[in-house]
């Protein structure tokens, strides 16, 4: 919603992956685990998450079936699949090699 | 794992598409849960009920919205996309019957004809040969100066194989047919002899009982058989107690050791029988003789390579057993060299080039086709250039009208397939009926899931070939123009014209080169028929006989019976002439070769005399039809009468002038010994005339004829040929009642008009140039198409122009010559680019032509003639309807 918490293109789906590597969860729980986690600092707009979940979905990286949620209701629940691991340790690696690389040309401008 | 993947995404792909409804729902439901939780839980932060729900529902933003952008997601936008544009394909091609219907037609003769081809070059060339590991079998021939491929001597081959360790087996086989009698009435079958390990060669094991052994080579046994599968169930009621019992071959008791499953036979050369399943005993080869006496070649060769040996390493085991050979008997192995060919080649290499050739003519044919089919599609993309325009000015993406033109073309192109597959099933079952008795694996062409294959990937590729000037048309339409002057559609766009008349002159290009292909077979076949075959071939009954060796064991009765045989024939009421021999023309011949001595002459060093050798009785000649060019036929006194004229023989002309050029042959003395004595010597007292092997061999071999009443042995099988007064069909029956007056246990066998059996050998030219003529008139017709559409539509729209030349002034033959002259321009055009391509195209027929050169001047002319007089006819209908245009509705529409 706000302007600072917009996250940059692709860390998204970064985050998505990230988070259900723990568990599988819904929609709703997803966005809000991002934003307890970060401390409220990362909001996910619905209208950001839901094609994300789908397009992850059809990119084969998670799985979602309808299960029972805590509420009682049935909700979609998405899971990582085998290929969405592998794909979470590429993406965390890339964004390891990208944030020291940023820190490094932040560090330097500070000097 | 990534296949999971894919697994994952293809599933998901196809739930989006056949399951659109219940998707849609989840999605909904999906969002609607969202909805509701955010819901309550605002509610637990004390929101009341409506204001809870309406914070939610703002927070979510445009529920639309976010479906939307998830249904793209699915990627499945495009294909539903395709889907419409099929349906408005199918819309606006029914609009357009006529013009659909031509191309549909033309694509499916044109990708019939290809299918047809590729599943003949499938079963012919792609498909390994029918036996395990089938690369490692060889073929292993002799081979000297003047025989390029030459049958091995038994006991050389008995050497090799001891010696040899290249290979895992080799063995030898050769024609020895037998009589089958007993049960039933006498029945020829097609045998083998052959040695030891011969069915380990090919890697096939009797389904029940054993292979010969070494044992059953030796020269007192060979008294086993094994049947085939198909005389096993047709002669023996698939009895399998018959193993064990013996059964009469040539009135001799042969014992059953086992029984093959169904196995093709590999093809041999001479005495030639198909490949496939075509042998119906085989019987164990005897090694009869004295081994130092190695003269004899007879034996066709077969090796299987031992695993991790290559071709080249067997080659060189090869060469250096022939010099071992050479060593230990340097009068028969010296001059001879080994060669070893993989059995594939060896099978399908006489019909490889042909086939190649013929894949080559109809892949033009296809592209004729699409060439018409781009043309036709431009011509409609020109008629329909206002509602493309207008779909481009109301908003539709370039690509979107690029993809619809695609989907018009492959409509077109699947649903020509489509009938080309029916045409193709029926041309396949029609090819392999019109297939010369001879062509290799012709058992093995089918209609199979990769000719279904192949003729979708065609038809697909058709699709997109023709596609492509459509589809780049409508991406450059220039929407102003178009919709300026589209109504009237009085100019054609420059490149528009340039295009379709690029695309009509390499129609007429493509087309004149099968047509000069065809041309010069068609010459070549002409040059076979009209060359002298050296007999005269109509009005002769022949048939084959043999004699059971275990009937006649004195040589004496054998010729005795031949002789009675030959004055019974000669003496039927309808007959003119009747003689025996051991061959027929053109029938392919046994290599049955004899190296002699000439009397006062010495070969050169590294060379010896030799000469083909056959038997024949006195009218031999004279029922054939073979001309007497010195001397005399044979008589009856030449016998072993000792007051007779003595050992005679006759040669053909090819030999006389191999071995005495510029001598009278006539009188002349040869002798198979070394060192003849005078009675060894065999005075030549005739030279007749020469008789190729087969009709397109550049040459006559030299061959002898020895009188069969001097012969020594009396050969097992002759041929039998009665020249008839008048008709000779009725002699069949005459033939084979005089037999059977004479011995009622012979069979009679290849009862044959010889009319029909010089027939046979120009099959193979005949089918090849039935077909390539058939393709090429096919590609005329379609350029023809093609050069009408084009005239025609330049006609309709210059209708206007025309009108205002005849408002001021033409006559009606100027504005058809104008008119024809633009044909004939493209014509002209094409038929140069077509005789260019033929010239540089030549070489590749050159194997299939006789006596007539691949850049013969007479085809070039008369096909460039041709071409342009069917360009000019089908530019006729349009310029004569040119000259129709009213003068008045040009003027008032000014």
């Amino acid at each position: 919603m706000s302007k600072p918490s917009d996250l940059l293109q692709g860390t998204l789906d970064l985050l998505i992956l990230r988070t259900l590597s723990l568990e599988p969860m819904h929609g709703w729980a997803i966005a809000r685990r991002i934003q307890q986690a970060s401390n409220e600092v990362l909001q996910v707009t619905q209208g950001a998450l839901y094609p994300a979940l789908h397009r992850l979905e059809q990119q084969g990286w998670l799985r979602g079936d309808w299960r029972q949620s805590e509420t009682g209701r049935e909700a979609k629940f998405y899971s990582l699949t085998r290929a969405g691991r592998t794909q979470l340790e590429k993406e965390l690696a890339q964004w390891e090699r990208l944030s020291t690389a940023v820190c490094l040309v932040i560090r330097m401008a500070e000097e | 794992m990534h296949l999971q993947r894919w697994f994952d995404v293809a599933r998901l792909r196809l739930r989006s598409l056949a399951r659109h409804a219940a998707v849609e729902s989840e999605l909904e439901r999906e969002l609607g849960f969202h909805l509701d939780r955010e819901t309550e839980a605002n509610q637990d932060l004390g929101l009341a009920p409506e204001e809870a729900r309406r914070a939610a529902l703002r927070r979510l933003g445009g529920v639309a919205q976010i479906e939307e952008e998830c249904r793209d997601m699915r990627r499945t936008a495009y294909l539903e996309n395709f889907i419409a544009d099929l349906r408005y394909a199918v819309r606006s091609l029914r609009k357009t019957p006529g013009f659909a219907l031509i191309v549909v037609l033309t694509l499916a003769l044109s990708i019939g004809a290809n299918s047809a081809i590729f599943s003949v070059i499938d079963g012919v060339l792609l498909r390994p040969l029918p036996y395990p590991r089938a690369d490692r079998i060889v073929r292993i021939f002799f081979r000297c100066r003047e025989y390029p491929k030459f049958p091995l001597n038994p006991f050389d081959l008995r050497d090799i194989r001891a010696r040899g360790r290249s290979f895992g087996a080799i063995a030898g086989i050769t024609r020895a047919d037998r009589q089958l009698s007993g049960a039933g009435r006498p029945e020829r079958l097609s045998s083998f002899a052959v040695t030891a390990g011969y069915f380990r060669v090919l890697g096939v094991s009797p389904a029940v009982g054993r292979e010969f052994t070494t044992e059953d080579e030796l020269p007192a046994r060979g008294r086993q058989v094994i049947l085939s599968d198909r005389i096993w169930r047709t002669r023996f009621a698939a009895d399998l107690t018959i193993v064990g019992r013996t059964i009469t071959l040539d009135a001799e008791p042969f014992t059953v050791v086992g029984i093959m499953p169904p196995v093709a036979h590999p093809g041999n050369s001479y005495h030639a029988l198909s490949d496939g399943d075509t042998v119906d005993v085989w019987t164990p080869f005897t090694f009869q003789g004295n081994e130092t006496r190695r003269g004899e070649h007879y034996l066709e060769v077969f090796g299987r390579l031992k695993d991790g040996v290559i071709l080249s390493q067997a080659q060189a085991d090869l060469d250096a057993q022939v010099a071992h050979l050479a060593g230990e008997h340097p009068d028969y192995t010296r001059g001879w060299q080994a060669v070893v060919v993989p059995l594939y080649q060896e099978t399908v290499g006489p019909a490889r080039r042909l086939l190649l050739v013929l894949l080559g003519a109809v892949a033009l044919v296809l592209l004729i086709a699409c060439a018409n089919a781009a043309n036709l599609l431009l011509a409609r993309a020109t008629a329909r250039q206002r509602e493309i325009a207008v779909r481009a000015a109301l908003g539709a993406a370039r690509s979107r009208l690029v993809r619809q033109m695609f989907a018009e073309s492959i409509l077109l192109s699947v649903i020509g397939g489509t009938l080309g597959a029916a045409v193709a099933v029926g041309g396949v079952a029609a090819l392999t009926s019109f297939l010369p008795a001879d062509f290799p694996r012709a058992a093995s062409i089918h209609v199979n899931p990769a000719f279904f294959a192949f003729t979708l990937a065609i038809s697909l590729a058709a699709g997109l070939l023709f596609g492509l000037a459509p589809a780049l048309q409508a991406a450059r339409a220039d929407l102003q123009d178009a919709l300026r002057d589209g109504g009237r559609g009085s100019t054609a766009g420059g490149h528009r014209l340039r295009l379709r008349n690029a695309l009509v002159v390499g129609e007429i290009a493509l087309a004149c080169v099968l047509l000069i292909g065809a041309g010069l077979m068609l010459r070549s076949f002409v040059n076979m028929l009209r060359t002298d075959p050296g007999f005269r071939p109509e009005r002769v009954m022949t048939a084959a006989i043999s004699l059971p060796s275990g009937n006649y064991k004195n040589p004496k009765d054998g010729i005795a019976f031949y002789d009675r045989l030959v004055r019974q024939l000669a003496g039927l009421p309808g007959v003119r002439s009747a003689g025996l021999g051991t061959d027929l023309p053109w029938t392919g011949y046994d290599e049955n070769m004899g190296g002699f001595t000439i009397e006062g002459k010495q070969p050169a060093t590294g060379q010896n005399f030799h000469a083909r050798f056959h038997l024949a009785t006195e009218d031999y000649f004279r029922a054939l039809g073979v001309p007497l060019i010195r001397g005399r036929f044979f008589t009856s006194h030449d016998n072993m009468d000792a007051k007779g004229p003595g050992p005679v023989v006759i040669i053909n002309r090819a030999m006389a002038a191999a071995y005495w050029p510029g001598e009278d042959a006539a009188g002349k003395r040869i002798s198979f010994e070394d060192h003849p004595k005078e009675q060894d010597w065999m005075t030549v007292v005739g030279v007749v005339g020469d008789i190729k092997d087969r009709p397109e061999s550049p040459a006559a071999a030299p061959a002898m004829w020895w009188p069969i009443l001097q012969a020594p042995v009396y050969p097992d099988e002759m041929c039998i040929a009665a020249r008839a007064q008048g008709d000779a069909a009725p002699l069949a029956a005459e033939l084979r009642a005089a037999v059977a007056a004479l011995d009622p246990q012979l069979a009679v066998a290849k009862v044959k008009l010889l009319d029909d059996v010089a027939g046979q050998s120009f099959s193979t030219p005949r089918f090849a140039l039935f077909l390539v003529a058939l393709f090429a008139g096919l590609a005329a017709t379609l350029a023809a198409i093609g050069i009408y559409g084009v005239i025609s539509y330049s006609v309709t729209q210059r209708t206007h122009e025309f009108g205002l030349r005849v408002a001021l002034g033409a006559r009606p033959w100027d504005v058809l010559r104008q008119v024809l002259a633009q044909g004939i321009r493209l014509a002209l055009a094409g038929v140069l680019l077509g005789l260019l391509g033929a010239l540089a195209l030549g070489r590749v027929l050159w194997s299939l032509l006789y006596q007539v050169s691949a850049s013969d001047p007479g085809t070039y002319v008369a096909v460039a003639a041709a071409a342009l007089a069917v360009a000019a006819v089908a530019c006729y209908v349009p310029a004569y309807r040119a000259t129709a245009a009213d003068p008045m509705a040009a003027l008032r529409s000014e």
